[in-house]
């Protein structure tokens, strides 16, 4: 008797499991793929990684290919070596930025400079190897910042990295974990500005973290993007990186050679060649400030463009 | 160098012990986050769930303010308490607290409504003010109850802060969070284990605390709590974060 | 807080009805992971636990050793648990699972435990003297009487678990921890407020669906004092 009901508990248990299986989409390709394949597009953690990755996506799409999303898959640390093992097929990548980590991956002396073209060929005779090419970099800019507070800008009289030295050692610098480790970051902050603050704080990558720190003064200054939207609605700005830690962080795809045929390598290049610094700080405050979906922005973009 | 070895020679790497980012300093932040919380959700606690015990009243509300409060992740609790509070200490301490206080209520009302009826009646027959019933008669046999649930409490907040390094703060889950930033995967395993091993000499401390609150006359091997499944009237099950 | 009463920031009410109706289909879909994420993990730790649970019953030798082992896997702390798994299983859905299952075994194995203790001694002895085999014995007199017990455990095991899905949004899951973690990611209220009410009215659905189940299967603990 009870046997019964027990059965038709579990039945109904493993038929409910079988119904939501079948209903809900674990993100995996489509059974019917297009036949000019899938490509598997990943971003970051933040906003603009995600509209990048919507917009090679949404135009892709377009152009008939199926598309499949992995986004906020994690940092550098995570991406880069995915794409390598062929995880996934392509992600927006920053020239310097890229070229720096790949170097210190392969061991090589790291070199990247202030010419995007430069960076990107160098990036590409790293990476041939590994079946991926770096396609060609977007006047488009997002590299690392450092802002302050508008009020201890003015308290300090601060307009330039170089102006921190009086006041680095009292100082505590905040940023996304492994900044601690990356040359344009606190140890570039080190060797080229003589920089060395009283601590360091682990918060985002220039997210709601860092903001919230900068509100509750847990940290002077702060990484940010310099792309990102929110800087000024935070009072906050931007020190001038007077010293040129920071080098040319152009916007570059970082594709596997399997799936870059002519169509997809022509229809990538053609958006980067249309994606400027104003246009994508513009796309990142619709997405952070006025929360509005990276997708949905993204593909505004796509269409307001013709892709 | 496998896996376990690379493990090792972070736990041996001097500049990992040193410092405000230092294995001591972090468990210390952890520790001390951990018990200010459990305290002060103990105060706030603790006093209702044994007046509601003794009076009888409002059962219904303490037994269920557990399923309640088991049902809310603690992830969504304290990104809610960054969202209201910001990030830094106070949003930790604040969310911790909140999840402290349901096991603690309700272990103690349930302990409270061990005491027989007839103990109760024959204290008071024999003359004893109220104040003396409570702390003379209930209390003693309420008390391994209350230290369950201190005990679920203490675990939870424990694990619950370990998370709260995902919201800017420290403690041992520091090592977790950045570790998986850095991928550096033996610093994520370290923190794992130095967590883990944190959580389980608290509850073993604490169990062993519980055994000594027991009375004599009501240790284990013949108790309810041995007998009594989870989930029914009884339930002093753990949580886990 | 985080963004909230900043020059040139817009307002980010806790609820924007306008994000919820757009992103109906993105609600639904961590819903449904949710869901999936809960009873892979309850139904493998019962299928794990059912056996633990009757060696652990009979056998003094393995029944420390089985309570000792789960009741630390419990204890750790699940952002732990799952980093630990993270270098060998990867972020994928076997790491989640190997997570969730391991809390839910604890509590499984206790309560089967429990309940086939809690047989009488003379109802057992009375299907010895009928001339029960053992095996006949433990699946149409004990596991059935020990059934409340079980049920219980299942649904605290269920409630939990769904608790610890939205850890699993840190490793590349969440179901509405995914809603949560974007709430923080973006600093966004509106999906965090989601994920959180959404996974406590599931956490209560599906704990009042296993109360009432219990009922229907077993009508005699009606007269028993449970939740």
């Amino acid at each position: 008797m009870y046997l019964k009901r027990i059965f038709v508990l579990g039945a109904s248990m493993v038929a409910l499991a079988l119904v939501t299986t079948s209903c809900g989409s674990t993100g995996g390709p489509s059974s019917s793929a297009s036949p000019k394949g899938t490509v598997t597009i990943a971003s970051f953690n933040f906003s603009e990684s995600i509209i990048l990755a919507h917009i090679y996506g949404g135009a892709l799409k377009n152009k008939g290919y199926t598309v499949v999303y992995r986004d906020k898959l994690g940092n550098r640390e995570i991406v880069e070596p995915a794409l390598e093992n062929g995880q996934i097929d392509l992600y927006a990548g920053y020239a310097a930025t890229d070229l720096t980590f790949v170097e210190k991956r392969q061991s090589v002396t790291l070199d990247a400079g202030t010419d995007a073209q430069a960076n990107v060929q160098k990036l590409n005779s790293l990476l041939s190897s590994k079946g991926i090419k770096a396609l060609d970099p977007s006047p488009a800019v997002d590299q690392n910042a450092f802002a302050v507070t508008k009020a201890e800008a003015d308290q300090n009289h601060l307009v330039k990295l170089s102006d921190v030295s009086s006041v680095a050692s009292g100082w505590t610098l905040g940023g996304p974990p492994e900044c601690p480790q990356r040359p344009f970051c606190q140890p570039g902050l080190e060797s080229v500005y003589g920089l060395h603050f009283k601590a360091f704080k682990a918060l985002d990558a220039g997210g709601p973290l860092t903001y919230a720190a900068f509100k509750s003064a847990a940290i002077n200054i702060g990484l940010v993007f310099s792309s990102d939207g929110a800087i000024a609605a935070n009072d906050l700005i931007v020190l001038q990186d007077d010293k040129h830690l920071q080098q040319a962080d152009n916007i570059v795809p970082l594709i596997r050679t399997t799936v870059a045929n002519s169509e997809v390598t022509a229809l990538l290049n053609s958006i980067d060649a249309k994606l400027n610094t104003p246009d994508l700080t513009a796309l990142n405050k619709s997405a952070d400030v006025d929360k509005q979906d990276p997708a949905d922005v993204a593909a505004t973009w796509v269409k307001d463009h013709g892709f | 160098m496998n896996f376990a070895n690379q493990v090792l020679q972070w736990f041996l790497n001097g500049a990992h012990w040193q410092g405000d980012g230092g294995i001591p300093h972090r468990t210390f932040e952890h520790l001390a986050m951990s018990g200010a919380s459990v305290l002060t959700a103990a105060v706030i606690a603790l006093p209702v769930g044994i007046a509601i015990g003794h009076i009888g009243r409002g059962g219904i509300l303490a037994i269920n303010i557990s399923n309640i409060g088991r049902a809310i992740p603690s992830f969504a609790v304290l990104v809610i308490a960054v969202e209201l509070f910001g990030i830094g200490a106070l949003p930790a301490f604040i969310a911790l607290v909140a999840l402290a206080i349901p096991p603690m209520v309700t272990n103690s009302y349930i302990g409270m409504r061990e005491v027989d009826a007839d103990v109760r009646e024959a204290a008071r027959g024999m003359g004893m003010r109220e104040r003396a019933v409570l702390l003379r008669v209930e209390l003693p046999i309420a008390l391994p109850f209350i230290m369950a649930g201190i005990r679920t409490s203490a675990v939870n907040v424990v694990a619950t802060a370990t998370l709260a390094a995902l919201v800017a703060w420290g403690g041992l889950g520091r090592f977790i969070v950045d570790g998986f930033g850095l991928q550096d995967y033996p610093m994520m395993f370290a923190g794992a284990i130095m967590v883990a091993i944190l959580s389980l000499i608290v509850e073993f401390s604490l169990a062993g605390a519980q055994r000594l609150a027991t009375p004599a006359g009501l240790r284990p091997s013949k108790t309810v709590q041995k007998e009594e499944p989870l989930g029914t009237t009884r339930d002093t099950a753990m949580v886990a974060a | 807080m985080l963004a909230t009463g900043v020059v040139g920031a817009v307002e980010d009410p806790w609820i924007r009805w306008s994000w919820i109706s757009g992103h109906a289909d993105i609600i639904a879909a961590a819903l449904v992971q949710h869901i999936q994420l809960t009873l892979i993990a309850v139904v493998v730790g019962l299928v794990i636990a059912v056996p633990l649970g009757l060696v652990a019953w009979r056998s003094r030798v393995f029944r420390g050793p089985i309570f000792s082992l789960t009741g630390i896997l419990y204890t750790i702390p699940s952002l732990a648990l799952f980093s630990a798994l993270v270098p060998f299983t990867g972020f994928t859905i076997l790491t989640s699972e190997i997570g969730l299952v391991s809390y839910t075994l604890l509590i499984l194995i206790r309560n089967i435990v429990v309940g086939l203790n809690s047989v009488p001694d003379d109802v057992r002895e009375a299907a010895q003297g009928m001339g029960y085999r053992p095996l006949a014995e433990l699946v149409r007199i004990d596991l059935p009487l020990a059934t409340p017990a079980i049920l219980a455990g299942v649904r605290i095991a269920t409630v939990t678990t769904i608790g610890l899905v939205t850890v699993t949004a840190l490793i590349g899951e969440g179901g509405l921890g995914s809603l949560i973690y974007d709430g923080l990611l973006r600093d966004f209220k509106t999906p965090l407020v989601v994920g959180t009410v959404l996974s406590v009215a599931l956490a209560v659905v599906a704990d009042l669906s296993l109360a009432g189940a219990e009922r229907v299967i077993t009508p005699w603990s009606r007269a028993r004092a449970t939740t």
